[in-house]
């Protein structure tokens, strides 16, 4: 689904995106811009200055005005991400059950903080202030499509690795996407 | 086998006989389901359980059915993390049983009744052989559900299911049986109070939205959930998305007003997912529009998802929100009930607040108040999170003992953990310690000793947590979600986390505890919304209940937990960064 940064964004898609986005009002325009980043964000992974300037023509506003959203909303990037995408919860349960550490690994062996991508372009982490809702697994990550948890720091970075290998494995065989959600290990 | 097709519903209901007569073709419907000569399996399928392999689950019952009398149906979770997947199946002439924690290899030999170690419960009054009732279990023994009544029992995907078991008839009594005052009267007799937090009487609430009279008046939902300590919200949408639905609808009409709204969190796609089918079953059933069931009243809905910033679930923020701006709160008065979203009358209450509002008209204000405490009544949606044995989302009666809930509800700790703290209310209090656990779990008793209900989330933490470093991941969480808008809490609380850091590192003063103390007070006293004026309580409440350990840091140099990098040069991450 995400799209990495050498695919780009196909701005066609953008506006077809767009038109399913049809204001009664200009009040309603306004309404509708969030949901229109969002869109635009879950499908390519991210907002580019290009696609803000679609949708703030299409819902009547500035592009400064969207530049301001995105940067406000977490859940926004502005930059393309990694081939691989990992939420890693940091709410409470995932708090008291040692998500620091894995904060604290990914940073000594990846060099990758909350919204970093590694120099390598192979894995994206954004750090999740609420909860992901699988307390009971904690601490625990969404890799792509998939979830794991009861982590340690090393067996996150297993799943990564395997994640990585997984997809170059499918790149040159072309069989079925890693992310494919019925194998879902956690 | 046949795989339950949700009927969509096709025909627009155009009076009050016309719903009635629906809703007794979908009565005699659910009534077969059950009565018929077939196996009914039900899969609890919601985020949580997909995370857990759930739909790996849901095909092996498909597959395991195939040429035979059987339907596989999907509900949604139920609430009982440990369990998951989960299944229940119906076996002709025998009551349903609960298989838990369940592999696709095994559903064949659990269908086959080969497994019957796996069972979890009967939901009957009498055990089923060696399975014993699902309600002696101490995870359901101790809940009362009205909010959950449906959740993990219908299709949340099905309107017909939700009208079968009495969605919406609540709505139909407001619509024609029920003046505005008096459905209000009934919300002011059950007293039932806010469950955002604040613990506001939602009467009240009501009654001013009512009376206003700017046009057009909003209602909105908030559904946003952006707290790191709680899972409730998000699980009623999944589960049971026409209650939200007829309470914002009830809403609407009982204040007059023209148009609801639910501000769901972003993060949660399935729950927005469920909730946008059940508006659009419910407005191509005639329940929202023009004219709706002949009433001559009208009411129009709308949809909103927020962007991952925990600020947006404060009231005047969310507004902000909806209306496509920064999600930024504004100072009070003018209140939202005179001017909320684009400037006009709104009324906002909490899913779970809303949610409870049906059974409320239906039963009656009387009924409501007999369930609970004094001052708190009704129940109350609770989650759990750290190192206990059986987690998940209860409803349980407001005055449970937080004992009650640790050691028999949620199971107790797991081995090797010991029980060192509860943090309450979030990240707006403080924690509490073993001599409080038999205090009751209602709005005002935990408040007294520096915890809080707020929305119910409770997280147990162990000997592996430092109150030190807790401090700073709740501090920090603050000083992350800050919208920045006012100087004490932009700036406050960054400060409070650069002295918890001097003292991690094992370099702090005897005169921080003071310093972060008046500090706070600035935070406290100055800031304009809600998250600022809260901001310090946990890590205030940390230092009240867990002094010795921060002087362990600062006089000693020793974090007792091992926890902090106590004389670390090394640049080392906290919680937050
Ligand atoms: C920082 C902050 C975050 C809040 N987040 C939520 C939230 O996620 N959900 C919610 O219902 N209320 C939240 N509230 C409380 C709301 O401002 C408001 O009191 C509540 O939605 C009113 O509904 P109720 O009376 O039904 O509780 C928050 C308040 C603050 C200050
Ligand atoms: S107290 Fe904090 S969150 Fe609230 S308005 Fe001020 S800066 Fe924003
Ligand atoms: S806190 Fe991480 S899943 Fe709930
Ligand atoms: S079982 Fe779904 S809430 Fe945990």
């Amino acid at each position: 689904m995400a799209h990495t940064a050498e695919a780009g964004i196909d701005l066609a898609v953008v506006r077809e995106l767009m038109s399913h986005f049809k204001p009664q009002d200009h009040q309603e325009a306004q309404e509708l811009i969030l949901s229109a980043l969002q869109e635009i964000n879950e499908h390519f992974g991210y907002v580019s200055l290009e696609a803000a300037e679609i949708v703030a023509e299409h819902l009547d506003t500035t592009v400064n005005r969207i530049y301001g959203l995105l940067t406000f909303y977490a859940d926004f990037r502005t930059e393309p991400r990694g081939r691989h995408f990992m939420l890693l919860c940091h709410g409470m349960s995932c708090y008291v059950m040692g998500s620091q550490q894995l904060v604290q690994d990914l940073k000594d062996r990846y060099g990758v903080g909350d919204g970093d991508t590694t120099p390598d372009g192979e894995l994206t982490v954004q750090v999740v202030n609420g909860c992901l809702g699988v307390c009971d697994r904690a601490p625990i990550v969404k890799l792509d499509d998939s979830f794991y948890g009861d982590l340690t720091p090393d067996t996150l970075n297993d799943v990564i690795q395997r994640a990585i290998a997984a997809r170059r494995a499918t790149e040159d065989t072309d069989v079925n996407p890693i992310n494919d959600r019925r194998s879902n290990p956690a | 086998m046949s795989t339950q097709s949700t009927t969509a519903a096709q025909t627009r209901l155009s009076s009050r006989a016309e719903f009635e007569a629906y809703r007794e073709r979908a009565e005699q419907r659910w009534a077969s389901l059950w009565n018929g000569n077939q196996t009914v399996v039900s899969v609890g399928i919601g985020s949580c359980s997909v995370a857990k392999g759930a739909l790996d689950v849901l095909a092996a019952c498909e597959t395991a059915l195939q040429g035979q009398a059987g339907i596989v149906r999907q509900v949604s979770c139920d609430g009982a993390c440990w369990m998951e997947p989960w299944i229940e199946v119906k076996r002709p002439d025998q009551p349903p049983v609960i298989y838990g924690n369940l592999s696709p290899d095994e559903i064949p030999d659990v269908l086959a009744g080969r497994l019957e170690e796996r069972a979890i419960g009967v939901r009957a009054e009498k055990p089923l052989g060696a399975i014993l009732p699902l309600v002696s279990h101490p995870f359901f023994k101790h809940q009362q559900r009205i909010v959950l009544a449906n959740v993990g029992v219908i299709d949340p995907d099905s309107i017909e299911d939700a009208i079968a078991r009495g969605a919406y008839s609540a709505y139909l009594k407001v619509l024609f049986d029920l003046s505005g005052e008096e459905a209000i009267a009934e919300l002011t007799a059950s007293n039932l109070r806010g469950r955002g937090g604040a613990g506001f009487p939602a009467g009240i609430k009501w009654e001013s939205g009512r009376k206003a009279k700017a046009r057009p008046k909003f209602v909105v939902c908030n559904s946003h959930e952006g707290e790191p300590n709680v899972y409730k919200d998000r699980r009623i949408h999944e589960g049971d998305p026409h209650r939200i639905l007829e309470g914002i609808l009830i809403a609407c009409i009982a204040c007059g007003a023209e148009r609801g709204y639910n501000y769901i969190g972003g993060e949660y796609p399935l729950a927005i997912k469920r909730f946008r089918r059940a508006v659009q079953d419910a407005e191509r059933l005639g329940l929202i529009g023009k004219d709706v069931l002949g009433s001559g009243k009208n009411v129009a809905f709308r949809v909103r998802t927020g962007g991952g910033a925990y600020i947006c679930g404060e009231g005047s923020a969310l507004m902000y929100s909806i209306m496509g701006v920064r999600g930024q709160p504004r100072t009070k008065p003018p209140r939202s009930v005179e001017e909320g979203i684009w400037k006009r009358p709104t009324v906002a209450n909490n899913t779970e607040t809303l949610a409870n509002v049906p059974d409320i008209i239906l039963k009656g204000g009387e009924w409501y108040a007999g369930i609970g405490t004094e001052k708190s009544k009704g129940t109350k949606l609770m989650t759990i999170q750290g190192p206990l044995k059986t987690m998940g989302l209860v409803e349980v009666p407001m005055g449970i003992t937080l004992r009650t809930l640790i050691d028999e509800v949620w199971g107790g700790m797991r081995d090797g953990h010991q029980f060192k703290g509860i943090q309450t209310g979030g990240v707006s209090a403080g924690p509490l310690k073993e001599e409080h656990l038999d205090l009751p779990v209602d709005f005002d008793s935990l408040t007294e000793v520096g915890g809080m209900l707020g929305s119910g989330g409770f997280a147990v933490f162990d000997q592996h947590v430092c109150a030190v470093d807790y401090a700073r991941y709740l501090t920090a969480f603050n000083r992350y979600e800050s919208c920045s808008k006012c100087v004490p809490c932009r700036l406050g609380n960054p400060a409070l986390v650069e002295i918890l850091d001097r003292i991690r590192l094992g370099r702090g003063s005897e005169s921080d505890l003071p310093l972060m103390d008046r500090t706070s007070k600035h935070i406290v006293e100055l800031s304009l919304c809600g998250l600022g004026q809260v901001a310090p309580a946990p890590l205030l409440g940390m230092m009240k209940m867990y002094p010795e350990e921060f002087r362990a840091h600062i006089v000693d140099g020793v974090c007792p937990s091992g926890v902090c990098p106590i004389s670390s040069d090394e640049v080392v991450l906290a919680a937050g960064d």
